[in-house]
């Protein structure tokens, strides 16, 4: 009995420090669609290049459009977390640098549709100039894939 | 006495120990990392997959103080400053370039891409982290064109 007990307990102990990652968003703001903080525990982590809206080959898509080219940079989010065994579920926390400010309502939109399950941090913020010519935004996200 | 003759418990024991063997690998630093989409040719990584080990956030580096004998409108010269104090600071913790698994480049001309990848060419010898190029305005000081924000993951 006592030897049962025993394993049971250290059963359950296995098993919860497999599945310990619990996220926790921190005073989520769902009006903006972000969250203060994102608290959690253990995991895989993926630091991401800052992903912009050119295609594979370097050819920048929807050219002066910036909801044209936040969708492709959201497929190439996707594409890469994908590759990394995760998806944008996963992610965190983000910094996201446009070349103009004023796209911020039409992101937060975005961040609307791409976020099923909770808020990850962010900030953004209105840069010179992104590495893609012609790029009119560019994101820089950390994920901890879900075990 | 009694209770180590007793096989049943000799069996409990082991195996809790075995258990406890495992807990201790599943909780274990041991570090796992992964190169998501190398891109060489952009000395970066698309992403960069990384369990286990200890995390370093660095603070924004720029050839600033302490020393100021810098040429500093020598793109090679602030870039070689900015990686000796990076340097240091790594070595503090007791890590190296190799660790680095992020970096944001500030740069106030992003045309000096190029030539930033050609030198970091020489430093990120075990594979390329994952990049974010910035074009600013304005660094802290007149002077500075880049500033390097890096983490690291320590084995």
């Amino acid at each position: 009995m006592k030897q049962l007990i025993l394993t049971v307990l250290a059963v359950a102990i296995v098993a919860t420090s497999a599945s310990a990652q619990q996220r926790e968003m921190i005073l989520p703001v769902p009006q903006s669609a972000y969250s203060q903080a994102v608290k959690i525990e253990g995991g895989t982590l993926v630091f991401l290049s800052g992903i912009g809206p050119a295609d594979e080959k370097g050819v920048l898509a929807a050219p002066g459009d910036f909801p044209g080219q936040g969708r492709a940079t959201w497929e190439n989010m996707r594409r890469i977390l994908a590759k990394a065994g995760g998806s944008v579920d996963d992610i965190v926390t983000m910094t996201v640098y446009t070349t103009e400010r004023r796209w911020g309502e039409i992101f937060t939109d975005m961040r609307k549709e791409v976020f099923k399950t909770g808020y990850p941090s962010s900030a953004f913020m209105e840069a010179r100039k992104l590495k893609t010519p012609g790029a009119l935004l560019e994101i820089q996200a950390i994920a901890v894939l879900k075990e | 006495m009694e209770y180590w003759s007793n096989g049943r418990a000799m069996k409990t024991v082991m195996l809790t120990g075995f258990l406890l063997c495992l807990i201790g690998t599943l909780h274990g630093q041991e570090l796992k990392k992964e190169f998501v989409d190398p891109m060489p040719q952009d000395s970066r990584s698309a992403a960069v997959k990384v369990k286990g080990g200890t995390m370093l956030f660095l603070a924004g580096h720029t050839a600033s103080l302490p020393q100021v004998n810098v040429d500093h409108g020598n793109f090679e010269a602030q870039f070689n400053r900015v990686f000796d104090k990076i340097k240091t600071t790594l070595s503090q913790a007791g890590a190296t370039f190799d660790d680095i698994v992020t970096m944001s480049v500030f740069l106030t001309d992003l045309r000096y891409i190029p030539e930033f990848n050609k030198l970091t060419r020489e430093i990120f010898k075990k594979g390329f982290p994952a990049v974010t190029f910035v074009e600013v305005s304005h660094l802290a000081r007149p002077q500075l064109i880049m500033e390097i924000q890096p983490i690291a993951v320590i084995p």
